[in-house]
């Protein structure tokens, strides 16, 4: 964005290094650039929360909200003024400041991430060299937040929710770490539009496809996202037949709705991360960015729209499948979810960043097998693709139901 | 190490399998309907047959035989009676025909007995009011132009019922309609006299007095002594007295099979003491005198047709005056007890 600035300031013909009102205007675009971003994961977040109530309800045969607005589309606008008008209730026995305060060092977590994550070709808060290890990083705000909004709750059940989301959180913190690494390793740079650079437009220049340990490490980092972003099977922090609603119990109103903001805004961070690292984010198939680069005029802007729209397409469908999990799965234990996390997905993730490294090494001195390998995994992913949807028709058939998607909305 | 693999396995395919699963759920139509505003048909119509909705009954083939109003368990239903003298007026009227759907319990007791089918349950379930009173279906819209009873033709067994829904759908106010106006002073008062015999109605006694001296010249002849008895009863057919219709009834105790006087439900008190005048008459051979001092006057045998016009006024109002003056004997006791009084028990 420093970029853009300058190039601004050299088109109105001042030096930006000699210009005195540089600084500022970096400092304007900054504030600019937050409120959207801000207002993007909120917004994003919002309509998550309707788009899950459809879709949980279509899977249960039900229909959801859909008085409030076209579809009912507006709930979620609904459900904000009156989350916004509600008691704003401390309990009498809780510490009232850290209480007041846990939902913001949530929301500042959750936030924070947004600077790093890539939109489109062009669309980038602030492309830093270090992008995906900084996000790992300010992720971690969250537990603090989590631990604050516990502790201070002064309640038994706040308690146990956020010492189990810290200790989950923390846990897979590792194998989402270590999963991350892989694409690092693959494309020599902590930088997201760097790595998404490294990828291509075709499915077999994706990340994912690239080896067996790449393809593992992708669904080791969904899992793991899964899990951090308290996300069914791993929604144990808000177990509510245990725990009433986990560290949020206490809270009431704009700070308890902060809490559920943070959770559906995860839900598009974790899928535009894994989009991003794995799934080649907005890169068009057959205009390689060298060329996107050199793109001028109206086509640069077609181009520009195109990729926008490619990612939130590849992210919108992975927000879908974590509602589809959630609908799917039923919660796990908690010494099963900590098994699976130390006993299996952090060594896979492990021997996976090795297997890669080893891969690397290989395919340098054969690039052929490279590329077989891609073309492999690309036909195995596709086969598995096309017979889980048959499988789905057949689900369908078997009943005697019919495909029917656009009746009783 | 066989099992290890045969859980891993068993993981991948619930997995594979609930899935497909959840997702062609997605892409099916939902069971929900989505009632009330977007529902292809009227919910109403889309519930069985027999469903014991909202009550309704069907003025025209109503018999006034008060039979669903005895079996009402919880006395939803309110029927006032105005008997005529079967020339000038009809023979029943009903000014009031009331069910209290917000008392209702939807029991069916009282479609059971119901001799033509005019009362039923209809399959109306909408009833959400501003105004609890806004729930009391009145079948006679004005009381004040009381509805006649029908007269059972012989030996029907099917009725012309009005399609079943259509009535009690006009009468269900709007949830947001304004109550009924609150009662006057007046309209208060009067309520109270509900039951006491109303003005212009018919006089039991001297029409049983009548019924007597016909009876006594047709003593001998059964069917004719049979029709003069039925003409004491309410003429309902409703089958409460235990015989088919009010042919059986009358016709037993002509035969001298019968001796009860109290089965006529639907006659009520009037019919017990008309019934009773008639049997008196005929062990002793004669017309029993009138009650009160003043109808004393008129002489009862000889002018049967004054004495059952509604015109003397001190045999108009029986009842009023009755309880302070009268010198009561047993028999003319009989005929002072209001219509609203339940029969005695069989």
């Amino acid at each position: 964005m420093q970029d853009f600035i300058d190039n601004l300031i050299r088109s109105w013909g001042h030096d930006p290094a000699a210009w005195p009102w540089t600084q500022f205007l970096y400092l304007a675009f900054m504030g600019a650039a937050a409120f959207i971003v801000v207002n993007f994961a909120a917004i994003s977040a919002g309509i998550f929360s309707w788009a899950e109530r459809r879709v949980a309800a279509r899977m249960q045969s039900r229909v959801g909200p859909n008085r409030v607005g076209p579809f009912g589309f507006l709930q979620w606008v609904a459900d904000a003024v009156k989350l916004l008008l509600k008691e704003d209730l401390v309990p009498a026995e809780a510490d009232a400041v850290l209480f007041r305060a846990a939902p913001y060092f949530m929301m500042v977590g959750f936030a924070c991430v947004f600077v790093c994550l890539p939109f489109s070709h062009k669309l980038i808060v602030a492309d830093l060299n270090i992008g995906i290890f900084y996000i790992l990083a300010v992720t971690a705000l969250i537990v603090v937040g989590i631990i604050m909004s516990g502790w201070s709750s002064n309640s038994k059940w706040s308690l146990f929710g956020a010492i189990r989301s810290a200790a989950q959180i923390i846990s897979y913190e590792i194998p989402a770490g270590m999963a991350l690494m892989i694409p690092v390793l693959l494309a020599g740079t902590l930088s997201t539009q760097g790595i998404i650079r490294a990828q291509g437009g075709w499915p077999w220049q994706w990340f994912i496809f690239d080896n067996p340990a790449a393809f593992a490490a992708f669904f080791i980092y969904f899992i793991s996202a899964l899990a951090e972003g308290n996300r069914t099977p791993f929604d144990l922090p808000e177990a509510e037949s245990e725990l009433v609603s986990g560290y949020n119990t206490e809270y009431s109103g704009m700070r308890f709705s902060y809490f559920f903001l943070v959770e559906w805004g995860n839900m598009w961070v974790m899928s535009a991360i894994a989009t991003t690292m794995f799934l080649g984010g907005w890169q068009l198939p057959g205009l390689s960015p060298a060329r996107f680069d050199a793109l001028t005029g109206g086509v640069a802007v077609i181009a520009e729209i195109a990729s926008l729209a490619l990612f939130a397409f590849k992210t919108l469908f992975f927000v879908f499948v974590v509602m589809w999990l959630r609908w799917t799965l039923p919660r796990i234990r908690v010494d099963q979810m900590m098994n699976m996390c130390w006993k299996y997905l952090v060594p896979a993730s492990f021997a996976g960043a090795l297997f890669v490294a080893a891969w690397m090494l290989l395919v340098h001195e054969a690039p052929w097998l490279g590329q077989a390998m891609r073309f492999a995994l690309t036909a195995i992913a596709a086969v598995t693709v096309a017979a889980f949807a048959l499988r789905t028709l057949k689900n369908l058939r078997d009943t005697g139901d019919k495909f029917d998607f656009t009746s009783n909305w | 190490m066989g099992a290890y693999a045969k859980n891993v396995r068993d993981t991948a395919k619930s997995f594979w399998e609930g899935m497909s699963i959840t997702l062609s759920y997605m892409f099916r139509k939902p069971i929900t309907t989505q009632y009330p505003d977007r529902v292809g048909v009227p919910v109403r119509d889309t519930i069985p047959a027999r469903y014991r909705g909202f009550l309704e009954v069907d003025m025209d083939i109503c018999t006034a035989c008060l039979a669903c109003e005895r079996a009402c368990p919880i006395a939803v239903i309110n029927i006032d009676v105005v008997k005529g003298d079967g020339k000038t007026r009809p023979k029943l009227n009903m000014e009031r025909f009331d069910i209290d759907i917000g008392k209702c319990m939807y029991c069916g007791l009282c479609v059971e007995p119901c001799p033509t089918g005019a009362i039923q349950h209809t399959r109306e379930f909408e009833g959400a009011v501003m105004h609890f009173d806004n729930l009391t279906l009145r079948f006679v819209p004005d009381p004040t132009n009381p509805i006649p009873a029908y007269k059972v033709p012989k030996g029907s067994d099917a009725f012309p019922r009005r399609p079943l829904g259509e009535i009690t759908r006009k009468l269900i106010k709007a949830w947001d309609a304004p109550p009924p106006p609150f009662p006057s002073m007046e309209e208060a008062a009067k309520a109270k006299e509900h039951g006491a015999p109303k003005e212009g109605g018919l006089d039991p006694s001297a029409m049983g007095r009548q019924l007597a001296a016909k009876a006594l010249s047709v003593k001998e002849d059964k069917p004719k002594l049979q029709k003069v008895l039925e003409e004491a009863m309410a003429g309902t057919d409703c089958g409460d007295c235990g015989y088919p219709d009010c042919f059986g009834y009358s016709n037993a105790i002509a035969q001298g099979k019968d001796t009860a006087t109290d089965k006529c439900a639907p006659g009520g008190a009037d019919s017990k003491a008309m019934l009773e005048t008639i049997l008196v008459t005929l062990k002793t051979g004669a017309v029993p005198a009138p009650a009160t001092p003043a109808a004393g006057a008129v002489p009862a045998p000889a002018t049967p047709a004054a004495a059952a016009s509604p015109a003397p006024p001190a045999e108009a109002k029986p009842e009023a005056p009755a309880a302070p003056e009268a010198p009561a004997s047993p028999p003319p006791a009989q005929d002072e007890i209001p219509l609203g009084t339940k029969p005695p028990p069989k």
